[in-house]
């Protein structure tokens, strides 16, 4: 087994990085911001099917339709909420209401005026029916108070954290009443040429190749944006993407633009930076889920067992590049709310594990314990690594691996529509609040035939359930931080799904962009700050 | 019987760079059949650091890849999969071909008619997107890759064999047998066939080369079997990494290179041995 890591290369890489970022973003705040100029940018996936996809649609989606369409308020790195189109939002005593008062002067890119009436009409009709769905269940009613002030009245008691993560999530987009009212806010063509608050606007979208965007010469903070222009463009290479930035063709790529390798090539020269912060209000894990419909993984012991037979250092080193780390627990350690390292732990041990197995009632017999489908989703390169390691890791400890590596669509079906698979690796990513981007991994109704990035596994523990329900209701953040790590506890310990490494993704930039990786979830922010040092 | 193969032996020698396609083939085949020998573990182990340049270490005499597999051992056994989907792709799609067009030729009329149009449906199709479909549908297993690539790649031999066909079936010869009452499935494939073989052999040996070519494309682009090693996977698996461990995609490069190459060489040759008077054009 190879255990050399790239390690104390990587360390020197993030040195340089480091050094590189003193003169980078982080005194950006000393400067004074240049104005205008153009980005080009990039991230580490494909075009998407719409430059706004109303029910979410994944990353592709969210990154090209937040530079034109604002949420309520953001969250920063330091995990504080900032004022975005609210410039409050005030809980009742009782909880079970909140008043949110709008920001004064801001109008849509069309010039109409943005009123609480906008605010209203996102509440009932696009983030409770189809974008924030079992989140928003406890609302009872949104009304306008006057032009600049709502009231969200709710069944029950909903606790701040979790409404505001709520808001400044992916879900929480404001979108304009006046051009989707009465109209499929799912299939509008307007989605494809989306008006909001922004500080871009869409200029045009040539398809197969770029987005380019203006300046909103009308946003309501004047002095932003810095840019004049920001074109999004698409590469379906990673290789490409680190060519474009040699080329001088690409500015900055989120979330993993270049191939691992290539980063320490590309930052040695002083001229791009690495930057991993920017990722913790959506940080990616890579899971092993454990199909509780055989009879084999319904006991605990197995699932266990498999945990502990998987070097996820290995993983981490050799197929991420070090840009991973093995995960403890369900909750990523990025989450500075809710990560606790008091759980269950599952160290590389294939010994124990085949001794678990024996006792488990599966000895070997005739050179194997029992066969297994592995189905590892192909959205991922390094998951047909991870597939053909495991594969490995377990017939090590003698269970007979057929693997799979589908392609997307075939993996979504497989792992969430048919169930059909004994063991899978998939991804997803979650924000700090738990509920529901974590739990719905877990809880009995987070399993939703068909619903991709849900249990899948068909785990079901009332114990597991009650707690998440306490956590939904619990409004005294201390008590309800102690319910997050008993829930992860449990988890841990139940292993019916659990990542095994937390991924720590990049971005890259050229040392000239200043102001960018600022809030918790940089990807999916206006970029108004951003601006160029030429 | 003798005279006739030492002849064709000549023929075939005659054109030297036949040889050494021949002599490549015989070294791949030589390769696959002695890969469990040669490493009797399996291919797919992680067995040592990842991405050793070739010719550092001994154990590891052509690298190991980004997880720390051999190469050598890969290729080995990447070899066994090649041939093996190369030669049951080729004749799958001869099989199919054969039956289509001797029977669009010899029965002509509508049945020509139908079974060109269908053969056309399937000529018109995108080669490579029409295999990715297939795979796409029936699953990442070797044996649906194979007959991915048999379907998309028997019309050329069908449109040959059709048009061999047509040549010979109102022979003196045909008609003689006709006339002495022969079944026409005898007719077809005991009499007509024999004669209209040589150039559809050329061809079937053409296929193998193209259906080596087929197999890497759907593994490079991560649809082939993960659970079995192949050339094209390995330079899928190795593109990300070509900037700083280009051997990664140039080993398994290589080897799909002289393949093919040896291939299209012994099919030159075939063609020169099997069809003399072609041969002095």
């Amino acid at each position: 087994m190879s255990r050399f890591s790239r390690r104390d290369f990587l360390m020197t890489t993030a040195g340089a990085a480091l050094a590189s970022r003193l003169s980078g973003p982080a005194f950006a705040a000393t400067e004074a911001p240049k104005r205008g100029g153009t980005l080009l940018a990039t991230w580490g996936g494909f075009e998407p099917q719409s430059l706004f996809v109303p029910p979410g649609g994944g990353s592709s989606p969210y990154f090209t339709s937040t530079k034109v369409i604002e949420r309520l308020v953001r969250l920063t790195v330091d995990l504080k909420f900032e004022p975005v189109l609210a410039v409050d939002i005030k809980p009742a005593e009782d909880f079970r209401s909140y008043l949110i008062k709008l920001r004064e002067g801001v109008t849509w890119h069309d010039g109409q005026p943005f009123t609480a009436d906008d605010v209203v009409f996102n509440v009932l009709e696009y983030w409770k029916p189809i974008s924030a769905g079992v989140s928003l269940d406890a609302l009872d009613s949104a009304e306008a108070v006057d032009p600049l002030t709502v009231l969200l009245k709710f069944k029950a008691p909903v606790p701040e954290f979790f409404l505001k993560s709520v808001l400044a999530g992916k879900s929480g987009l404001v979108i304009p009443k006046h051009i989707y009212a009465g109209s499929n806010i799912i299939t509008n063509p307007i989605n494809n040429t989306p008006i909001g608050t922004g500080p871009f606007k869409v200029k045009e979208w040539v398809r197969g190749s770029h987005v380019e965007y203006l300046r909103n010469e009308k946003y309501w903070n004047p002095s932003l944006p810095y840019l004049d222009r920001l074109v999004i463009r698409w590469w379906q290479d990673p290789a490409s993407r680190s060519a474009a930035f040699e080329a001088n063709q690409l500015d900055i790529g989120v979330f993993n633009p270049v191939p691992m390798p290539d980063v320490p090539r590309l930052t040695s020269g002083g001229k791009f930076i690495a930057e991993t912060k920017g990722y913790s209000n959506s940080a990616w894990i890579t899971t092993i889920e454990f199909n509780q419909r055989r009879d084999i993984f319904k006991k605990r012991e197995v699932r266990q067992a498999l945990m502990q037979a998987i070097d996820r250092q290995f993983i981490s080193d050799t197929i991420f590049f070090g840009r991973a780390h093995p995960s403890i627990g369900a909750i990523p350690s990025s989450n500075a709310i809710f990560f606790t390292k008091d759980v269950q732990d599952y160290p590389f041990d294939p010994k124990k594990a085949a001794k678990m197995l024996d006792g488990a009632g599966y000895p070997v017999k005739s050179g194997s314990r029992f066969g297994l489908n592995l189905v590892s989703a192909g959205w991922f390169e390094e998951n047909v690594k991870i597939g053909q390691y495991l594969k490995q890791a377990f017939e090590d400890i003698d269970i007979t691996v057929d693997l799979a590596v589908p392609d997307r669509a075939t993996s979504l079906k497989r792992i969430y529509s048919d169930y059909d698979y004994d063991v899978a690796v998939s991804n997803n990513s979650g924000s700090i609040e738990l509920i529901p981007s974590t739990t719905q991994y877990y809880t009995t109704d987070g399993i939703v035939k068909g619903a991709a990035f849900r249990n899948a596994t068909g785990y079901s523990n009332p114990k597991l359930d009650e707690i998440v329900a306490k956590m939904a209701v619990e409004t005294d953040e201390p008590k309800r931080i102690a319910l997050g790590k008993d829930f992860d506890r449990l988890v841990a310990l139940e292993a019916p799904l659990l990542p095994m490494v937390d991924l720590e993704p990049v971005t890259i930039a050229r040392s000239d962009v200043r102001n960018h990786s600022t809030t918790a979830d940089f990807m999916g922010e206006s970029w108004a700050e951003l601006w160029l040092d030429r | 019987m003798l005279p006739r193969t030492i002849d064709f032996a000549r023929r075939f020698a005659r054109n030297r760079a036949a040889v050494v396609g021949l002599l490549l083939v015989i070294l791949v085949i030589g390769i696959a059949l002695a890969a469990p020998w040669i490493y009797p573990r399996n291919p797919l182990r992680i067995v040592g650091r990842p991405e050793i340049w070739p010719f550092v270490n001994s154990r590891f005499p052509l690298g190991t890849d980004s997880l720390g597999r051999d190469i050598a051992a890969m290729i080995a056994y990447g070899a066994r999969t090649t041939l093996l989907i190369g030669l049951c792709a080729s004749i799958t799609a001869t099989l199919i071909g054969i039956t289509v067009g001797a029977a669009a030729a010899y029965f002509g009329g509508w049945i020509d008619e139908m079974l060109m149009r269908f053969t056309e449906l399937f000529q018109t199709i995108p080669n490579l997107i029409f295999v990715l479909t297939i795979v796409a549908i029936l699953g990442q297993k070797l044996e649906y890759v194979t007959i991915a690539v048999g379907v998309v790649t028997w019309t050329p031999i069908a449109r040959l064999t059709r048009a061999e066909f047509l040549s010979l079936r109102d022979r003196e010869f045909v008609q003689a047998c006709r006339a002495m009452g022969m079944s026409n499935l005898r007719i077809m494939f005991g009499e007509i066939l024999p004669n209209a073989l040589p150039p559809v052999i050329v061809l079937s040996s053409l296929v193998i080369a193209g259906a080596v070519l087929f197999e890497s494309a759907v593994s490079f682009l991560g649809l082939g079997d993960p659970n079995v090693s192949s050339w094209g996977r390995l330079i899928g698996d190795g593109r990300t990494l070509i900037r700083t461990s280009w051997y990664i995609c140039a080993v398994p490069g290589l080897a799909i290179m002289l393949t093919v190459l040896a291939l299209n060489l012994v099919g030159d040759g075939l063609n020169d041995a099997l069809n003399p008077k072609l041969r002095d054009r």
